[in-house]
């Protein structure tokens, strides 16, 4: 078979992404209940799975998760988010796309630390929340003053940023065993994976 | 006849070439995130953050006008009255609502009239434009023709659910995410096999360069506005870094 | 000209289609072929050779040869026979790529890389030619499923293709939609161009067809020129399980009529339904239906079919209205409760993982028992591990159907269940009906298919602009009715001609 994608591989990943993506963003909603709040990194890509590993079965060729990231970046830069999603969308879903390609897209333990590694281009969305904040914190203490600045600061300590990248891994892998169950229990059996 | 000729500029009360739209938003994005709150850096930082509010009332889009001027009034007047007087939990609060949120709700207010206003049909040809490859370009334009169909689709499925008597809370939530995900999914992807059938056979995916018969080009408006974005992104740039 | 010769083809895993074997057909440039035959019988998989789908887009094993216009379609990529073949496929739904319809009608001419000046010319001959102004520059999602059709033959045609292959163009659309269909079809005939359908509804194609190629197991069973095919008598055309040419054929009477008030009834009053931001849209003062009938509803597009079935299904919370079942009352909000649709398309409603399991989910109380009893009624009991999705489309609709009877509702709607099929599965589906008509069901069927009205309907409910026009039972005169309801746009189709 040809490695190269083709146009009907475009498509798939056209349709996969946009699956994937509002999948992701009906959870993303629930983020506004406050309990769930911080459940919210690990439930997006819990969800989300079902689409990533549906979409594993349907193309099989290197560049699908890398495309499948730059558009989700695309897409969150076009409706205002940071800028920064764009380097974490394009580099994460690359490094999973390799990840992958070891794997031929198949073998199992590749497909779950590549979905682990794809699933983190959500941390680009809060980045700015945690880093590249000097200049931002310098001139916020020109502006507000001290008290103002540290109790933002406080309330976003780095460690934060860093147990959400756990979250994260957390929820891909879990989502990546119930999408593999989904795909056994019901697209195998209908014949469609 | 004339529609076709004029296609995709009567709707907008006030049309910007989508190239133009994506720069401001761009330059907004780098400067309201990376902050500015005295001297030159502020004004500037205020200036992209009225961009979006002109662009709206420009396109009389008096709703979110108003909703994102309340937000940013509100926001402005907690930081200024309200944050020395409280304390605690309150004080918290308030430091979460105007230093957090203050931060991305420009941006993402931009972000709507973004998208509110430009055709998915534009941003293709924006794309072509700006010399996006084919492989990001395709998958793009079926990722937005199918945002809606996901919406139909789902629509479909949770009529049957409730008719079949399946409904949210009580159950399992993970049955109730298997209902709902599985066949939409399933009638998804047989929409978008259906769909590659059409679209190979109407001649996509071939190596020649794809015409694109969207009207897109830069007005006086466009070069004003970009002239005036990239000038002060440049003069916040240049503070920053002093 | 089109050759095929000696063609076989077999499909991959996980295709259901039929293949075809050792076939040789040859279609002279400008000629008008029919392809007909039972569902399975391989007419879309000869519509796929043509277009090269086969065996670039569907995978399997092909030996032969197939020349268009002297264009091997196996070997030269898609693209290529892009510009020769144009195609149309049966659901309006999938076949557009564009999110608005001036995008769509120049999608093709654009993957062809046409210079922008060139496309503009074919898109103002187009858009003359098949009378779309107030179709143009609209988001095709507000659009009915026929002015959807009616772009993708429009965006076809703007290609100029010398070939045009149409798979069940008209299976999803109601019959101002497939007259409109049928004038698109004559204009490309008179174009010189060659056309290539494949089809069921064969009435709407009389009087443009040149040749009839009747298919059977993937072999070429019989062909005829159309005064031959005109002039089979109606029990060969039914031998071959294919629908009637004409509506006058169907003119026989009916055996269903149902005495009203046998069994008691059901009565709606003042059932209303209005569209956010729209004029009202359902206006229904008052009407009755006997216990056990089968009402079809009838109508235009736009008259108000589906949103009486979702009012009457309780799928719109703030209609208004009452539904009196004997006794009880019953406010339309709450009708779910007594209620049951079978969708039109029945992928929506299948959600379990396998049939048992899905007719058990319907049940108040499950009782396996009485699930492979309702399973044995409908011949889905062998079926009963397999999963829904994994069926056919009839097999599928019947599962819908299990599932309905395993609700205990007492009314069941079923939206166009005949869209699309062949006479067989016709039959299978009026038979159906006539199961849960004897379990005491009352059944409303929204179609546009007069042989099924013909086959088990015992009323009908003709809708206009939201509002009950006529109802009148399916006695002699009924029919007559009913059929020149139908007729309307056949004999309009025949003036056109003269």
């Amino acid at each position: 078979m040809d490695n190269r994608l083709s146009a009907k591989d475009f498509i798939n990943i056209g349709i996969f992404t946009a699956l994937y993506f509002l999948l992701f963003f009906v959870t993303g909603m629930i983020g506004y209940v406050p309990v769930f709040m911080l459940l919210i990194p690990a439930l997006c890509p819990f969800v989300a799975a079902v689409a990533f590993m549906l979409y594993l079965t349907r193309v099989n060729k290197f560049g699908m998760v890398t495309i499948m990231g730059t558009l989700l970046g695309l897409l969150m830069m076009l409706t205002g988010h940071p800028w920064t999603i764009i380097p974490f969308a394009i580099g994460f879903p690359l490094l999973a796309d390799l990840v992958l390609k070891a794997g031929n897209y198949r073998n199992w333990t590749s497909i779950r630390l590549g979905y682990i590694l794809f699933s983190q281009w959500l941390m680009g969305l809060v980045f700015p929340l945690f880093f590249m904040r000097d200049s931002y914190f310098a001139s916020l203490r020109d502006g507000y003053g001290d008290t103002y600045a540290d109790t933002l600061l406080s309330i976003t300590p780095p460690w934060v940023f860093y147990l959400m990248f756990i979250l994260v891994a957390v929820g891909a892998l879990a989502g990546a065993y119930f999408g593999k169950a989904l795909l056994k229990k019901h697209f195998q059996r209908a014949g469609m994976a | 006849m004339e529609l076709i000729t004029s296609a995709n500029r009567d709707l907008s009360a006030f049309p910007l070439d989508p190239r133009t739209k994506i720069l401001l938003l761009l330059c907004a994005n780098v400067v309201i995130i990376g902050g500015g709150f005295s001297g030159t850096a502020g004004i500037i930082r205020a200036l992209f953050a009225s961009f979006p509010l002109f662009l709206l009332l420009l396109e009389r889009k008096w709703r979110a006008a108003a909703f994102y001027t309340l937000f940013i009034g509100t926001a402005m007047a907690c930081e200024i009255l309200l944050l020395q007087r409280t304390a605690g939990i309150w004080n918290l609060l308030i430091v979460i609502f105007s230093g957090i949120f203050s931060r991305f709700v420009p941006g993402l207010v931009m972000g709507f009239y973004v998208v509110s206003t430009t055709k998915i049909s534009e941003f293709i040809a924006a794309m072509e434009r700006l010399r996006f490859p084919p492989a990001l370009i395709i998958p793009f334009a079926v990722m937005m023709r199918f945002f809606p169909t996901v919406k139909e689709e789902s629509a479909a499925i949770g009529d049957a659910m409730k008719m079949r008597g399946i409904r949210m809370g009580g159950g399992n939530a993970i049955a109730m995410l298997e209902y709902r995900v599985v066949p939409l999914l399933i009638s998804t992807v047989k929409i978008g096999e259906e769909l590659s059938a059409a679209a190979l056979t109407r001649g996509l995916g071939g190596p020649g360069k794809r015409t694109n018969i969207c009207e897109i080009g830069f007005r006086l408006r466009d070069w004003t506005l970009c002239a005036i974005a990239v000038s002060a992104l440049l003069i916040w740039m240049m503070g920053g870094t002093a | 000209m089109i050759e095929l010769k000696d063609i076989s083809f077999r499909y991959g895993k996980g295709e259901r289609d039929t293949g075809l074997s050792h076939l040789n057909l040859t279609i002279p440039g400008g000629q008008v072929v029919l392809l007909c035959g039972e569902s399975g019988c391989g007419k879309t998989t000869l519509t796929r050779l043509i277009n090269g789908l086969i065996p670039h887009y569907y995978e399997g094993k092909l030996t032969g040869q197939v020349l268009v216009h002297g264009l091997d379609t196996a070997k030269v990529p898609l693209y290529q026979t892009a510009a020769t073949v144009g195609s149309v496929f049966q659901n309006p739904r999938s076949q557009f790529f564009n999110v608005d319809t001036t995008s769509e009608l120049a999608f093709g001419c654009e993957n062809l890389g046409l210079e922008e000046e060139e496309i503009r010319r074919r898109l103002r001959k187009t858009i003359g030619d098949f009378r779309l102004e107030p179709l143009i520059n609209r988001s095709i999602f507000a659009l009915s499923g026929g002015e959807k059709q009616k772009i993708a033959c429009a965006s076809v045609s703007a290609l100029d293709p010398q070939v045009f292959v149409l798979d069940e163009p008209s299976s999803n659309l109601d019959a101002v939609a497939t007259a409109e269909l049928a004038e698109m079809i004559r204009l490309w005939k008179s174009q010189r161009k060659t056309i290539i359908i494949s089809e069921h509804r064969l009435h709407y194609l009389r009087d443009l067809v040149d040749r009839v190629v009747y298919l059977q197991d993937g072999k070429i069973a019989a062909e005829f020129t159309m005064e031959e095919f005109i002039r089979l008598p109606a029990a060969r055309t039914e031998a071959m399980g294919l629908r009637p040419l004409s509506l006058e054929q169907l003119a026989k009477p009916s055996g269903n009529f149902l005495a009203p008030g046998a069994n008691g009834s059901i009565a709606f009053s003042n059932l209303c339904f209005t569209y956010a931001k729209c004029r009202e849209t359902l206006r229904i003062h008052s009407l009755s239906l006997s216990r056990g009938s089968i009402t079809a509803v009838i109508g235009h597009n736009g008259a108000g079919k589906s949103t009486f079935a979702r009012c009457t299904c309780g799928l719109e919370k703030k209609c208004r209205g009452e539904l009196r079942l004997g006794a009880r009352t019953v406010k339309a909000g709450s009708c779910l409760k007594h209620c049951y649709m079978v969708m039109q398309d029945v992928n929506h409603q299948l959600f379990a993982e396998s049939v048992l399991d899905e007719v058990l989910l319907s049940m108040e109380r499950e009782d396996a028992a009485e699930a492979e009893g309702i399973l044995d009624s409908l011949h889905l009991l062998e079926l009963k591990d397999l999963h829904p999705m994994s069926l056919s489309g009839g097999q599928k609709q019947r599962v819908a159907i299990a599932s309905a009877i395993a609700s205990g509702r007492e009314i069941i709607l079923f939206d166009e269940p005949t869209s699309g099929l062949d006479l067989r599965h016709m039959r299978e589906v009026a038979q159906s009906l006539k199961v849960l008509s004897k379990q005491g069901k009352t059944i409303l069927v929204i179609t546009h298919d007069p042989e099924l009205i013909l086959s088990c309907c015992t009323g009908v409910l003709h809708l206009d602009r939201g509002q009950v026009a006529a109802e009148y039972p399916l006695d002699g005169a009924g029919v007559s009715r009913m059929l020149s309801f139908f007729w309307g746009f056949d004999s309009r189709q025949e003036r056109q001609v003269v």
